[in-house]
């Protein structure tokens, strides 16, 4: 379903901002977990400065991240577990199914991952002939409805009770119902049953421990543990920088992911799985896989302006704060991350000029990077990713995006310099304006290529005397 | 199947972040092997907690639970736990179907109970994991069969009402999940403050990091919840929708 759609969007944009549910689903989002949040990082015992020091851990482990994975496997391993190292998606998903016919698979209950999105599983799987049942609420409805996320950690917020209510009316083939807490029962019935009749439960990975070899899943419904619990196998997918070194370096970051994901300060469930079920267990699934993905990831980390988007723990409070994200919403981005972290990472796993405008559309205030958990400076790399696009960048395979802009800011700028040029411009843009439609002493529409600026505001026209000819005259 | 794959990814990160291949050597305090000054003050600070420390991580941790909707009942007894684990299966009604039965982990704490006689004047019927007599496919029906699942914790957290339970032989990890209602039992010197105490515990204390993390350690803060449904605050989405924890404090 993750078909990678970054181009269209604009058309995405125009759209969302178009659709008062979603409009208010966005703003109430945000009122709620962006203000929660920073809430919650002022309540912390050590203030929202833990994220410095998060931020700090997060580096060291990517600065080390050979010798962190190697350890990782090392212990999974020597714990019952299997540990399969995947290039791409393609290595990745191919493991999956390959796993997936050895155990003559029919059933996949999928808890929540951002990988598996990336890595579009989904359809491999159902291409396969295999059952996939998306198990978190949300994504559920999202899958019923043959939607791709919105958000995160709230993939269906774009969808009111009643759009709930008919969905399942047609699908489950059960009466009209709209009161969330029955619709959430009847989806708990529901998936009840495909949990009890999978063979292999998939799920993502927080933050693994290199040290102790466990992986963490992190929810509030239970899914995740239900979907790595009760089928025979469970596959886990991590990006290859979702580990950190030490347990003790847990302490902060989780404190501070569950901080920033749900303005919470613990997750109703977090598991470290570290392994199969052992002899003398009685439950637990019979064999444990983690892939661990690379997809472009190894090209990030070899640039040393972009590393520090590997500390990145996906936890969404970027989304909750961010004013374009606001009011264009998850589908515009076109991929599986969205909001400011997909303004930075999509262009970089899918190629910067496919989606540029993802890092043009967001405004560099800067409330990203105070809302992130480990304090990721989104601001300074969109302003890098736009760099490459004005000038072009063989290393990452980047065309200079617009070279028409590129010759208007030189104009601008040989114009700003020069006094005599700068006056006699505004001079003629003065006359010039008159000739521009107005209304209520406000231009109402500007000519191309400029008319994009009045397309959604009107301008207001240069005054009769600039400031320095008021000031030459002494006011 | 991993290791050629592994060496080449492995090989792509070291060129990556401009390591020679041969060079696997790590920074000194990659990994500590050796305890900290601050770990080994945390432990000093768990052993010599007093009575009345203890009874502040309580109060603390009914603090915490109130808002996730986490039921702390403390007991000064253990005849009055079970009392009151009757009187809630008598009070609340199977989610799915109408018979009642009820699993229990195979835990020292869970048999002083004495449950299966208590329950046996409803006639309910209390299955324990830890019959290894029993078949897995068995024991899995019962699981999914019960509406109240009773287990123990290896520690709770105060700060956030966390119960941390590691996976144990006897102690199935569906008890906590599966039935509709869990109830969890500890004693009161079983309450840590934080994350920071239970990390020092399973890393640092000799007992304790014998038997490490497990193959899978997990923490439950009260019941299962979800709000993906226009943001309305929803219990049991998947897993209990109920939690009531006993703490013993004799
Ligand atoms: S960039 Fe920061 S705030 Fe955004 S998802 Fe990543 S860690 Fe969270």
């Amino acid at each position: 379903m993750t078909k990678i759609t970054t181009e269209n969007y604009v058309a995405e944009a125009r759209k969302a901002i178009k659709n008062q549910v979603l409009q208010r689903a966005l703003a109430d989002l945000q009122n709620r977990f962006g203000r929660g949040t920073a809430e919650c990082y002022r309540q912390l015992p050590e203030g929202p400065d833990l994220r410095l020091k998060a931020h700090e851990i997060r580096m060291k482990t990517i600065e080390n991240l050979d010798v962190v994975l190697e350890t990782l496997a090392a212990n999974i391993l020597k714990n019952g577990g299997h540990v399969f190292f995947a290039k791409d998606s393609r290595a990745a998903v191919d493991y999956c199914l390959e796993v997936a016919r050895r155990h003559q698979v029919r059933r996949v209950v999928k808890g929540k991952s951002m990988v598996s999105e990336e890595i579009d599983l989904n359809a491999a799987l159902m291409d396969a002939g295999i059952e996939v049942s998306e198990t978190d609420l949300g994504e559920y409805i999202i899958q019923l409805a043959g939607e791709t996320p919105s958000h995160i950690i709230a993939p269906a917020i774009h969808k009111t009770r009643n759009d709930v209510g008919s969905l399942f009316a047609a699908k489950l083939d059960i009466p009209y119902e709209d009161d969330p807490p029955k619709l959430t029962w009847i989806a708990r019935k529901a998936l009840r049953q495909k949990f009890l009749a999978a063979d292999m439960g998939t799920s993502g990975c927080n933050i693994a421990c290199a040290e102790t070899g466990h992986i963490t899943t992190v929810s509030n419904e239970g899914n995740i543990r239900m979907s790595t619990t009760l089928p025979k196998v469970h596959m886990a997918f991590m990006g290859m920088e979702r580990v950190a070194a030490r347990l003790e370096d847990h302490d902060i970051l989780l404190r501070l992911l569950c901080r920033g994901a749900a303005a919470q300060n613990m997750a109703t469930y977090v598991s470290y799985i570290g392994g199969p079920r052992q002899a003398d267990q009685v439950d637990g699934p019979q064999e444990f896989h983690l892939v661990i993905l690379d997809n472009g990831r190894s090209r990030i980390l070899a640039d040393a302006e972009f590393r520090e988007m590997l500390c990145c723990i996906r936890c969404a409070a970027c989304l909750n704060v961010c004013p374009v994200y606001a009011k264009i919403g998850g589908h515009s981005y076109g991929y599986a991350y969205t909001g400011p972290v997909g303004a930075v990472v999509t262009p970089l796993l899918v190629g910067i000029n496919r989606a540029k405008d993802l890092c043009l559309g967001e405004t560099l205030c800067g409330a990203c990077q105070e809302a992130c958990a480990v304090n990721i400076d989104l601001p300074r790399m969109l302003l890098a990713l736009r760099a490459k696009l004005a000038e072009g960048d063989p290393a990452w395979g980047v065309k200079p995006a617009d070279r028409k802009e590129k010759l208007l800011w030189q104009a601008w700028s040989m114009m700003i310099r020069k006094r005599t040029v700068y006056d006699f411009v505004l001079r003629l843009a003065a006359l010039v304006q008159k000739l521009m439609p107005q209304r209520d002493g406000m231009i109402r529409r500007l000519p191309p290529p400029v008319s994009g600026w009045t397309q959604g505001r009107d301008l207001r026209p240069l005054a009769k005397e600039s400031f320095i000819q008021r000031w030459r005259k002494g006011f | 199947m991993g290791t050629a794959n592994q060496k080449e990814f492995i090989n792509r990160i070291k060129m990556a972040l401009g390591k020679p291949f041969a060079e696997s050597r790590q920074k000194a305090d990659l990994f500590n092997s050796e305890m900290s000054a601050e770990s080994r003050a945390i432990l000093e600070h768990i052993k010599n907690r007093n009575a009345a420390e203890r009874k502040k991580l309580l109060e603390t941790l009914i603090e915490a639970a109130g808002p996730i909707n986490l039921q702390v009942i403390s007991c000064d007894d253990i005849s009055a736990v079970t009392g009151a684990i009757a009187g809630l299966v008598r009070a609340k009604d199977p989610e799915w179907g109408d018979q009642k039965s009820v699993v229990a982990w195979a835990h020292p704490l869970v048999e002083r109970l004495n449950l299966p006689a208590a329950l046996s004047e409803q006639k309910v019927p209390m299955f324990v994991t830890g019959s290894k007599s029993t078949a897995d496919e068995d024991l899995r029906q019962q699981v999914i069969d019960a509406y109240i699942g009773i287990t123990s914790a290896d520690f709770c957290m105060a700060d956030t009402a966390t119960l941390v339970m590691r996976a144990r032989p006897g102690q199935a990890r569906s008890v906590s999940l599966v039935p509709a209602i869990h109830i969890a039992v500890i004693k009161l010197d079983q309450i840590i403050a934080d994350l920071k105490e239970l990390f020092a515990l399973l890393k640092w204390d000799p007992h304790e990091r014998r038997e490490g993390l497990t193959n899978c350690l997990t923490f439950v803060s009260g019941p299962s919840k979800t709000a993906d449904i226009e943001a309305t605050m929803v219990h049991g989405a998947h897993g209990p929708r109920e939690v009531h924890l006993f703490v013993i404090s004799a």
